[in-house]
């Protein structure tokens, strides 16, 4: 059977409508989606208003075929893959585009607005911000009214139909509320299916090429937030550790895959007193986990510490996650290596950057033991003349060369290569660590704040009865990076230069407030898991929580709140209330204790109740004018008032 | 007229079986609330609920998103989860509440001839503060049109319902439903106020000759005489026509006359159910039905002579009435008629 093509225009009140709810919807998937699938959705959009306009006929069965099939050909091009919410949404939105050309009757709107809220659905599942709560209000808020539109009356507006939508989203809030809160949460999820492989990583890179690129980008975004237990540890003990780059092939610092280190969590020896907190480390789509140096416990579920003590979850951190840790700043780790791991971690290519070997070499022999060694190139890098920039040059072919002895500049990573390097040429077994140094205590929220611009790039070396030892060789060329806490060093130098010092303090102040929101939003509602959830029951003064109490609760709530509003909406659809002046006078006929006669008119029952009541002549002669004037004459509302005060004065009798 | 289905959504089931539900709940609907008065206000004890096709998408549609949300845990997608359950809940709600307290009223259905619709009329009156949305009225063949009713606001539904045979049409059960607000429930009502409407013989599309005309010369007295000569004044009596009342004379002596006029010539026309030649009752009855409509139109006086009753020659709009209703019930069941 052919289906009819036409339009007639009998969609155009709600289509509008239909429209605006998924654009909404599909904003936030816009800056992730390939810019052809945007500009087909708003091509066919825009085409399908104006056949809906000029009544024109829909696109033939085999042009939308066709299209279909282009489009699912050109995401699986772009994606390589249908899972997850990169190509999902990509799907949804060609679907939305496609299924626009096909709309004739409410059904297919049906079906428009379905995928409206899957949209919503899969950017709430690729991005959780503070304002993702009102925008997913607001778009169910838009949703709802397109659904009321799709079936209103002609004479109604849109207007009435936005607040019919708003209201009875209202209505469902508390019983979201109520759900949200004690539907038990669960802590394991029932299979793994990655959010978005599409997008690209942040943070940390896993290799380190010191002089390919010439300049770090100092990038703002938050990299992780910190709430310690207690105590918070020195700025120099703020080394969070990330991966560790075991080979160097002359250029460029790579590691190894994470695997699960036979033993390496064994090999730690631990002393002192442990630091106890909490990370709520943001996407970064890569298996790092990041924690105070050395990480001893932690509690993210399927992750485990590699050969080198460095720590990786078996899946990417595609969302933000939260886990409690505890770290010794006191440790040694392999004390003992065997010859075979002391060669990997000596291992250098040969030919490459001969000077800095022969200087290592020479320098080596010149001091009479290994930690002395050591502290001799601390001090030449501190001595002599390097600097530590942000923008070094570029350094081409064996960089370690050009930087010790032609370009003397750079960051932490040019230090921490020529450093291991050296030490490899000297025949002390080293190593480099990526990860993060420092962190910003935010006053507001009590938390340390570390941004991407904290990333760092530090060096173990291993000596003999001692284990892997930390030398950060960036210390020594800029103590300040490591000492000072940074605080809001970005500001203050951006700020200086423009000469906006004060601006930039309030701007500064304004960040540190936006971020201790963040952090409360993050712990409360976005990090509101099994654990927060029990604490929260026992708060509440539940006793021993577990699912069913909790679903009892939640069912209770609902069932109570759901009989509130049934409630509320009889009381709205309640017959009018009564006539003002007649309740009024009803109060009058029954403090005068005088039964009215049926038929009996106001006037006549006001010479009874003269001889009758103990009330008055005149005030019963007032009170009849008056209501007589109110509920008949044209008094209006300055009668009801003199009858309200005439009423009130026989009741102060 | 399609069929329109039952408030039930057709969940698979072989239509018989469904149908045999339909007819059990349906007489257990009846024996349970009893027959209606004609004017009848909605309790809410009596307004049904349930899911519709689009309402059970909706509530996959949340089962799955609250997988989805367990499996990442993810606590926004549970927001919204959570927030279009409570849609669901709101809207079942105020989908009932949109037909609860309306006051139902017949509104009376006017005689049609067999192959017409008879045009049930229901007043619908909405005594609540706050309009009521997409109200409609049904019954298991037709459907009324939807309409809004506002604060106080009164609206006449038409139920058209189709007729085949003469006689008496009985509605015995129509229903009121609405989807308001988002079709993702329908409530409805049913009510019993066991209704019924007149059909008319279809008249015949082939009448033969009416039997030939006969002129009276005013030997009868009825309102429906000529007015062409005054003829004199004599004593009011009860059923004299309003317009013939002399009212001049009324006012100068305070007694009621009436004009008496001398009556036109008048054809008039013998209707006989025994001389009509046809093969059976149902044809005899749709020719004299077509003749009678055709002696109306041309307002020529006719009577009707059928075994067990007599009109005499007359004709107007009660007449027509009188003729056309001994026509449709002609040999009807008292009981039904």
């Amino acid at each position: 059977m052919v289906r009819p093509r036409g339009t007639d225009g009998s969609l155009l009140a709600s289509l509008p409508w239909t429209l605006l709810a998924l654009a909404v919807s599909l904003v936030p998937h816009i800056q992730f989606l390939p810019f052809w699938i945007t500009g087909a959705f708003v091509i066919c959009a825009g085409w399908r208003y104006v056949m809906e306009k000029r009544r024109r006929p829909l696109p033939s069965t085999w042009f939308r075929a066709l299209l279909a099939l282009i489009c699912f050909l050109g995401v699986l091009a772009t994606y390589s893959s249908v899972s997850g919410v990169g190509p999902g949404s990509a799907l949804l939105a060609i679907m939305a585009a496609l299924k626009l050309l096909e709309t004739r009757k409410r059904r297919d709107q049906f079906v428009l607005l379905f995928i409206s809220i899957f949209l919503v659905m899969s950017s709430l599942l690729r991005e959780q911000y503070l304002w993702s709560l009102p925008y997913l209000l607001g778009s169910v808020v838009l949703i709802m009214t397109a659904w009321l539109r799709m079936s209103a009356a002609k004479h109604e507006t849109a207007g009435r139909s936005f607040r019919t939508g708003t209201r009875l989203v209202l209505y469902a809030v508390p019983l979201a509320l109520a759900m949200w809160i004690f539907f038990p949460r669960i802590a394991t999820p029932f299979w793994s299916v990655p959010i978005d492989t599409s997008q690209a990583t942040s943070g940390l890179s896993d290799t380190m090429s010191p002089g390919d690129i010439s300049s770090l980008s100092l990038s703002d975004e938050v990299a992780f937030r910190v709430a310690f237990d207690d105590t918070i540890p020195e700025p120099r003990q703020r080394y969070w550790r990330g991966l560790v780059l075991t080979r160097f092939n002359g250029r460029t610092w790579s590691g190894t895959d994470p695997i699960v280190g036979a033993r390496a969590h064994e090999q730690v020896v631990v002393s002192g007193d442990p630091i106890g907190y909490e990370i709520t480390l943001e996407a970064t789509r890569q298996q790092w986990v990041f924690a105070l140096d050395m990480p001893w416990t932690w509690d993210l579920s399927r992750t485990f510490m590699g050969p080198q003590q460095q720590l990786a979850r078996a899946q990417p951190i595609d969302q933000r996650v939260a886990y409690k840790a505890t770290s010794y700043p006191e440790y040694r780790t392999d004390v003992e290596l065997s010859s075979f791991a002391r060669d990997y971690y000596l291992r250098m290519q040969e030919g490459s950057n001969p000077r800095s070997l022969a200087l290592a070499r020479s320098m080596r022999a010149t001091v009479g033991s290994e930690a002395a060694f050591i502290e001799a190139v601390l001090m030449k890098f501190h001595e002599e003349e390097y600097f530590y920039t942000l923008e070094p040059p570029p350094l081409g072919s064996d960089p370690v060369d050009r930087f010790m002895f032609e370009t003397r500049q750079g960051f932490c990573e040019h230090y921490a290569s020529a450093f291991a390097v050296m030490m490899r040429a000297a025949g002390i077994p080293s190593r480099v660590v990526l990860g993060y140094q420092g962190g910003e205590v935010n006053p507001l929220g009590g938390h340390m704040i570390v941004r991407q611009s904290d990333a760092h790039a530090w060096t173990e070396v291993w000596l003999d009865g001692v284990g892997w030892r930390r030398v950060d060789p960036t210390a020594a060329v800029a103590p300040d990076r490591i000492e000072i806490a940074r605080s809001g060093s970005m500001f203050g130098g951006a700020g200086a230069a423009w000469g906006l010092s004060a601006p930039s303090a309030l701007l500064h102040q304004l960040t540190l407030t936006w971020d201790a929101m963040n952090a409360k939003w993050n712990d409360w509602v976005l990090g509101y898991g099994p654990e927060k959830q029990d604490r929260f029951m026992e708060w509440l003064g539940m006793d021993d929580p577990d699912w069913r109490k909790m679903m009892l609760t939640l069912v209770a709530l609902v069932v109570g709140l759901i009989l509130l509003i049934s409630v509320l909406l009889s009381l709205r659809y309640r017959p009018p209330t009564r006539d003002r002046a007649a309740v009024l006078y009803e109060r009058f006929v029954k403090k005068a204790g005088v039964e009215p006669h049926t038929g009996e008119t106001p006037a006549v029952f006001a010479v009874r109740a003269e001889t009758e009541s103990q009330i008055p002549a005149e005030a019963i002669q007032a009170v009849t004018t008056t209501y007589l004037d109110a509920r008949y004459g044209p008094g209006g509302l300055a009668a009801m008032q003199r009858l309200e005060s005439a009423v009130a004065a026989v009741h102060r009798q | 007229m399609s069929s329109i289905p039952w408030p039930f959504p057709s969940l698979g089931i072989k239509a018989s079986l469904s149908a045999a539900a339909s007819r059990r709940v349906l007489r257990w609907a009846r024996k349970r609330q009893g027959i209606d008065p004609s004017v009848t206000q909605l309790r809410p004890g009596r307004v049904y609920i349930l899911p519709t096709g689009v309402g059970l998408v909706f509530g996959l549609m949340a089962f799955a998103m609250l997988l989805g949300s367990m499996n990442y845990n993810n606590n926004l997608s549970f927001v919204l989860t959570f927030i279009l359950a409570g849609i669901g809940f709101v809207s079942m709600h105020q989908c009932q509440r949109n037909l609860v307290g309306l006051e139902l009223s017949f509104a009376g259905v006017e005689p049609v001839f067999a192959g017409q619709s008879a045009q049930f009329r229901v007043a619908i009156t909405n005594h609540a503060k706050n309009p009521r949305h997409r109200i409609r009225l049904y019954t298991d063949t037709t459907i009324s049109e939807i309409h809004d009713l506002l604060p106080g606001e009164s609206k006449v539904f038409v139920l058209a319902v189709a007729t085949e045979k003469r006689g008496r049409i009985p509605l015995e059960r129509f229903g009121i439903r609405t989807l308001f607000p988002f079709e993702l429930f329908r409530s409805w009502a049913w009510l019993h106020m066991s209704l019924s409407g007149l059909v008319y013989p279809h008249p015949a599309d082939h009448a033969p000759q009416p039997p030939p005309t006969q002129i009276a010369h005013g030997h009868r007295q009825h309102d429906a005489r000529g007015e062409e000569d005054f003829a004199g004044l004599r004593k009011f009596h009860e059923g004299d026509s309003p317009r013939h009342v002399a009212w001049k004379a009324y006012a100068r002596s305070g007694q009621l006359l009436s004009k008496q006029f001398a009556g036109a010539d008048t054809s008039s026309q013998w209707f006989d159910f025994n001389e009509v030649e046809a093969d059976n009752t149902e044809a005899r009855l749709s020719i004299l039905t077509s003749w009678i409509i055709n002696a109306d139109r041309t307002r020529e006086d006719y009577g009707l002579r059928i075994p067990g009753a007599e009109f005499p020659p007359s004709h107007g709009a009660s007449h027509r009435r009188r003729c056309l209703e001994t026509l449709a019930l002609y040999g009807l069941d008292k009981r039904n008629g």
